[in-house]
């Protein structure tokens, strides 16, 4: 197991090479100078930028440059967004907002998306599993911000039930909760129909199985075998799903953010890019990747917890 | 002999039991008016090939028949009461206490992900409401009993740690737990290997023997039938052609199905050149049931009437019944295959000889 654990994270930290190099150069490639806003700048001073940040050199050179500070831990400092600030502290400055929504968005996706699976498995060829799996399909296929859009128009702007956008509170009171809703919501619909298509399918594919007509065999009631055998095995594909979809929402709050002006991690990040504010958008973007890879790593090693197979594979006798 | 038996305490008794199924072509007839008698103690052997209705017809003994089946009549008499009619919150005070089952594949049977022990503890802790460490000491027993070594290690392994017939023991295990009256086997040897079927078979004799448990043994290995049986229903198309004790069926059977069966047996005694006989073509199409004896396509000795109309049970002894027209008083006097006689005939020799000593 050890030795797996540390095969992934070897291969993950390559992962993690390839993107930052693909990145710097993508970003590096955008069109346009860096400090181009400022024309009227002094000549002097401009040079003097263009030096410190050896913009001069050739790509090759400051992509040596940066690696060589990030081996530091130095991820540089924002250069418009928010001039002078070090990278870092931007990150984490913009963190906690991005954090919250997703993790309300994840203490909704999961409880709803398992019952609604479950449910739908149990009554699997009813009217309740024909309505709900149409509806399943609709918020898989529908992106998030067509209904973050959506959400924002009628039950924000038309009917006035939620604030339009979130609340500049910075501390977490109730109205800022009560205007985090429709983000969240926006957030959790997708993701919560893909739990429930893909547990439903397991599922429903486990409870034809001949171990399940042992366990009612063995006296136990619907209700215990479904507890205590259906729903561990279902969960074997779905441990990763999970983990999955939690850079799913992740990555749609960098929509989400911007319907809704949240001042988080992913709408500073795409501010960061259009203003090309190259060291903040990298210094976001590294998280991101980070965040990502360790993801990768936990839901293979998820599959090994919920199946001994799994994590007994390699050894011949236990 | 046959008083004998009859005193015999009845601990079932199934009565015209008629089960069909649902399915977009039409109601597939799986099983078509099925009566016979379980007494205490006794192995009842359902023989059949695949299709024919056996398994489903003791899966709606257990209450665990496929939500498309329907049980359109009959009765199934069991303390008093008719296992037929049960709800479902019924059928789960009966199932494993009064009634269990163990299953042919052992290989699918047990939850994959899940402690051996556990899966057999599960039963004291959550049916019998013991505490986890009795639970324990019960299962360990329990493992000692059917055989399978070092239990306290054994427990805590998962199922691909066990070979199949070490997985068939685990189940006969579960299907014990409970001490049942009634202990139905549905092909339990049919995935082992033939070594193993041995073991299996004969764990399960002594465990019937020690228990004092009714078991109905449903298979379609006759060998099998011949180890294990007291009483024997040969089933052919959702029907029992042939019921009777073990001694009637195999030294004097009546019906060409049970013949041709038996015929097909290969065995030591066979002369070289000797062809083995095959029963050619397949059971009828369920959808549509002949309306004379389903077996009347492939029986050799078919009558006009076979076509026509079905036989109903004609009765040879007090324990001995058949249906064929053959056994009509007006039939024509038909011997059974010359293989099938010389083969009764070498093994009741053998059996006097060895009664002789």
């Amino acid at each position: 197991m050890i030795k797996y654990i540390i095969q992934r994270i070897i291969a993950a930290f390559f992962t993690f090479l390839v993107i930052v190099v693909v990145v710097f150069f993508v970003i590096h490639s955008m069109p346009g100078d860096i400090i181009d806003l400022s024309s009227k700048i002094d000549p002097t001073v401009r040079e003097v930028i263009l030096d410190k940040y050896h913009l001069n050199d050739p790509l090759i050179v400051q992509f040596g440059y940066t690696m060589a500070d990030y081996l530091h831990f130095d991820f540089g400092y924002s250069l418009k967004i928010r001039p002078g600030v070090p990278v870092l502290q931007v990150v984490l400055e913009r963190l906690p907002i991005t954090i919250q929504l997703n993790y309300f968005a994840a203490l909704l996706i999961l409880p709803v998306g398992l019952i609604l699976g479950i449910i739908m498995a149990i009554k699997k060829d009813t009217v309740f599993d024909h309505i709900s799996s149409s509806l399943v399909i609709l918020l898989i296929s529908v992106p998030s911000f067509v209904l973050a859009a959506l959400m924002q128009y009628f039950l924000a702007y038309k009917l006035g039930w939620f604030p339009i956008i979130l609340e500049a509170e910075e501390s977490l009171t109730w109205s800022k909760f009560y205007s985090m809703l429709l983000p969240i919501l926006a957030l959790s619909f997708g993701s919560i129909a893909s739990i429930a298509r893909t547990l439903r399918a397991e599922l429903a594919e486990v409870l034809t199985m001949d171990f399940m007509l042992l366990a009612k065999a063995k006296g136990l009631s619907f209700r215990q075998t479904i507890w205590r055998h259906a729903l561990r095995n279902s969960c074997v594909p779905l441990a990763s799903t999970f983990l999955y979809l939690f850079l799913g929402v992740l990555s749609s709050s960098l929509v989400i953010e911007q319907i809704f002006s949240v001042p988080g991690l992913s709408k500073t990040m795409l501010s960061a890019i259009n203003g090309k504010d190259h060291w903040l958008t990298m210094g976001i973007v590294i998280f991101y990747v980070f965040i990502g890879l360790f993801m990768a790593i936990l839901a293979d090693l998820s599959y090994g917890i919920v199946d001994p197979r799994i994590r007994m594979g390699g050894k011949k006798d236990e | 002999m046959s008083a004998e038996v009859n005193q015999k305490e009845k601990v079932l008794e199934v009565k015209d039991l008629t089960v069909s199924f649902n399915t977009l072509a039409g109601k597939v007839q799986a099983v078509r008016g099925v009566s016979f008698d379980l007494y205490k103690g006794e192995t009842l052997a359902i023989v059949g090939e695949s299709g024919s209705g056996k398994s489903v017809s003791v899966k709606s003994l257990m209450g665990i028949l496929p939500q498309n089946a329907t049980i359109e009549k009959g009765t199934a008499m069991f303390k008093g009461r008719d296992l037929l009619k049960q709800t479902e919150k019924e059928w789960e005070k009966t199932r494993a206490r009064e009634v269990a089952m163990i299953f042919q594949d052992p290989l699918s049977s047990l939850n994959p992900i899940k402690k051996i022990g556990l899966q057999i503890s599960e039963i004291f802790t959550v049916l019998h409401k013991m505490p986890k460490k009795a639970a324990k000491e019960k299962s360990l027993e329990l493992m000692r009993s059917v055989g399978i070594p070092e239990p306290e290690k054994r427990f805590n392994q998962y199922p691909f740690h066990f070979s199949g017939g070490m997985r068939q023991r685990i189940v006969i295990a579960i299907a014990l737990a409970s001490n049942p009256d009634i202990l139905i086997c549905d092909e339990p040897t049919t995935a082992l290997d033939v070594t193993v079927q041995a073991q299996v078979l004969s764990l399960i004799g002594e465990q019937q023997r020690e228990r004092q448990v009714s078991t109905i043994f449903i298979t379609h290995d006759l060998g099998v039938v011949a180890h294990v049986a007291d009483r024997v229903a040969v089933m052919y198309a959702g029907k029992v052609v042939e019921y009777g004790t073990a001694e009637d069926v195999f030294y004097d059977p009546r019906h060409p199905y049970t013949w041709s069966l038996m015929a097909s047996m290969p065995d030591m005694d066979l002369d070289q050149d000797e062809k083995l006989v095959a029963l050619h073509g397949t059971p009828p199409n369920m959808l549509v049931p002949p309306p004379g004896d389903a077996f009347s396509e492939r029986n050799p000795w078919a009558l006009k009437v076979d076509f026509e109309k079905e036989p109903p049970m004609f009765k040879i002894s007090d324990t001995h019944y058949a249906a064929t027209w053959l056994l009509h008083p007006s039939a024509p006097k038909v011997e059974m295959p010359h293989v099938l006689a010389r083969r009764i005939q070498k093994s009741l020799e053998r059996k006097e000889a060895k009664a002789r000593g």
